[in-house]
């Protein structure tokens, strides 16, 4: 049985009397383990994919199944549960709170954690995987004295600290140079060989090359999947 | 999220503004600081209409001659000397008291007294005061303690031994450096014997005794032409006074009988008290309200910054709520926040109120700083920030998680 699946997923938003389809009947499964990169160009409705898969939004119709849940179904508590837990997201614009240090960046969803770890055993494990991505020294740095690529990884950090099997990210490597975005590509490789699930977006075909699988979308619909 | 969270969180925020979380507290403040101090000056001046009451004796009771239809009205003041519509002829006698005591059934002391002015002179100095003319049950029934030596006895009534107590502004006016207990003094150009200082006593309802000389009842006839058996007032010191009332009750009728019409009145202090304090306490809650008005106002300045808050932190939202933060999180997270304001404000106000009463309103009226009006404004604090919080972060919690993230 696939981890994911996406039965018929549509999405439109309507502004005033235009509609907007931005997916248009979208399905797919995703099994365990798997390394996929999403691709297509900019308004193809990636984002718009990836905030479904991450209960951030609810599509318009369809069906989505989420490990045994079905996820058109739940409640908000429910899907706050979800986010909390089973994915860890990672944004174009890496989404740190600004008031906050590296650390309690990371700390973050352990606040929203229902089975909550003791406080230290907590602080031990983001400090651990903010060394594991090469932060040690950056810490008590608060994200305007990063750069991008460390905000990122930062970023990667507070998604892993819940351990979620799924790990999304929207553009992670967008707005980063070349060498930021192959030190990102490389932690999420070696998150997948740690047993995650990972699908990311992506415009540059070398980053989506690296993916096992790709799956290529335009206007909203899926144009073609193909495995590497 | 635990609530240990919270509250940093909402320090934090908090204290990341720190002008306009000021300038949103002092609506708090300044409506805090309004209503107790409001209250205060309420609170005070009952209070000390109420300690006027109290010191000239709580269960007593003040027969005078003449009807009188209301007691509120009538000049003299409570029990004070003559006054206008008594009833021609109407006089309370000594006899009558022997006649009230004998029939009463309910534990009482009856202090007859009678006075006039006078003037008194010791050496070359002089000062006018009250000559009053009155029986050793005085001293208990209007609570006067002796200072130094002793009352008047007995004896001294039995006798018309020229013996006097003296009150305490007497005392010092006239004795300054010495005590006047077994000095001589001269009252209308007689001498005297001081055989007693009575304790200062402050201003009570009627005459204070501080500025006056208390004699033996029966010197008043002779020489001061004070008529000995017309009683200008009589308190009747009730033993428990919560009998007040029947005793009232039981000595109108008796005397009733006797003068075959009601041609004296009296009045009770408990009924008396009981009335300022209802109608004290309505204007209190009154003035409290007046405050309540600008705590409203402050009330709503929380709930605007609130709102701008909201908005400004939309992201912020939308990334908690990526990360699992429940509908009741935000809640949570921004109720401890305007209420954090709010009862900041409560504290600030209550402390600025206890400065500005002792040093400002005490200047020019009685306050009083209840510990009721306190906790009933760290109370309407809470609920304010609680109140006028509501929307805001109820508005806040039911953002769509992506619709917060896209928020530019
Ligand atoms: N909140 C929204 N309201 C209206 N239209 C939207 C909204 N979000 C996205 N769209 C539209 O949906 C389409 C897909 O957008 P998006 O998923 O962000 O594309 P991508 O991430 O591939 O660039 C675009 O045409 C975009 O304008
Ligand atoms: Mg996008």
């Amino acid at each position: 049985m696939n981890l994911i699946e996406f039965s018929d997923i549509r999405k439109v938003y309507t502004i005033g009397s235009i509609t907007i389809d931005a997916l248009a009947g979208v399905s797919f499964g995703i099994g365990e383990h798997e390394f996929v990169a999403i691709m297509g160009p900019s308004g193809s409705g990636k984002s718009t994919l990836m905030h479904i898969l991450g209960c951030l939004d609810t599509p318009t119709s369809g069906a989505y199944r989420l490990e045994d849940h079905d996820v058109s179904k739940l409640r908000s508590n429910d899907l706050a549960r979800i986010r909390n837990r089973d994915i860890g997201f990672v944004f174009q614009s890496y989404n740190l709170l600004s008031q906050l240090s590296a650390l309690e960046n990371v700390l973050l969803p352990c606040t929203y954690s229902t089975h909550a770890m003791s406080g230290r055993n907590e602080r031990a494990r983001a400090r651990e995987l903010l060394e594991r991505i090469g932060l040690k020294d950056r810490m008590s740095n608060r994200p305007v004295e990063m750069s991008g690529g460390e905000q990122q990884r930062v970023a990667i950090a507070r998604a892993l600290m819940m351990d979620p099997p799924v790990i999304l990210a929207d553009e992670p490597t967008g707005n980063l140079n070349s060498k930021g975005a192959r030190e990102i590509i490389d932690i999420m490789k070696e998150l997948h060989a740690g047993g995650k699930t990972i699908i990311y977006v992506t415009h540059d075909d070398t980053i989506g090359a690296q993916a096992e699988r790709v799956i290529r979308i335009q206007d909203g619909r899926v144009v073609a999947d193909d495995r590497n | 999220m635990d609530l240990r969270d919270s509250f940093r969180n909402a320090t934090r925020a908090i204290f990341a503004a720190k002008m306009r979380s000021f300038l949103t507290m002092l609506g708090i403040i300044i409506g805090i600081a309004a209503v107790v101090m409001l209250m205060a000056v309420g609170s005070g001046a009952k209070q000390s209409i109420l300690s006027r009451m109290q010191s000239s004796g709580s269960g007593n009771l003040y027969l005078t001659a003449g009807a009188r239809s209301n007691v509120l009205m009538g000049g003299g003041g409570l029990g004070g000397g003559n006054r206008e519509g008594a009833s021609a002829g109407a006089k309370i006698t000594a006899e009558d008291l022997t006649y009230i005591e004998a029939r009463v059934t309910y534990p009482i002391v009856v202090s007859p007294t009678n006075q006039t002015n006078i003037t008194i002179k010791n050496g070359d100095t002089t000062m006018s005061g009250t000559g009053i003319f009155a029986t050793p049950t005085y001293f208990e029934v209007e609570s006067v303690t002796i200072a130094d030596g002793r009352m008047i006895s007995d004896g001294d009534v039995d006798n018309r031994t020229r013996n006097v107590v003296i009150g305490n502004t007497v005392q010092t006016t006239l004795f300054p450096n010495e005590s006047a207990v077994g000095q001589p003094i001269r009252i209308n150009g007689t001498s005297y014997k001081v055989v007693g200082v009575a304790a200062a006593k402050g201003e009570s309802l009627g005459n204070s005794v501080d500025t006056a000389i208390v004699l033996p009842f029966s010197v008043g006839e002779k020489s001061f032409g004070v008529v000995h058996n017309v009683i200008q007032r009589t308190t009747i010191k009730c033993v428990d006074p919560t009998q007040s009332s029947a005793v009232t009750t039981e000595i109108t009728d008796i005397l009733t009988r006797k003068h075959k019409k009601v041609d004296f009145t009296i009045q009770d202090v408990a009924a008396l008290t009981d009335m300022v304090t209802s109608a004290m306490t309505i204007l209190t809650a009154l003035l409290a309200a007046i405050g309540g008005l600008s705590l409203l106002v402050g009330g709503i300045g929380i709930m605007n910054i609130m709102l701008v808050s909201v908005t400004e932190r939309t992201r912020e939202i939308g990334i908690r709520k990526a990360l699992g933060a429940r509908e009741r999180d935000i809640l949570v997270q921004f109720l401890i926040e305007s209420s954090l304001l709010s009862i900041a404000g409560g504290v600030l106000g209550i402390v600025v109120s206890v400065l500005g009463s002792d040093f400002i309103v005490s200047r020019f009226t009685t306050t009083e700083i209840t510990g009721s009006s306190i906790l009933l404004a760290v109370g309407f604090s809470i609920a304010v920030g609680v109140f006028f919080g509501v929307y805001p972060a109820r508005t806040a919690a039911r953002m769509k998680p992506v619709d917060a993230l896209r928020y530019e």
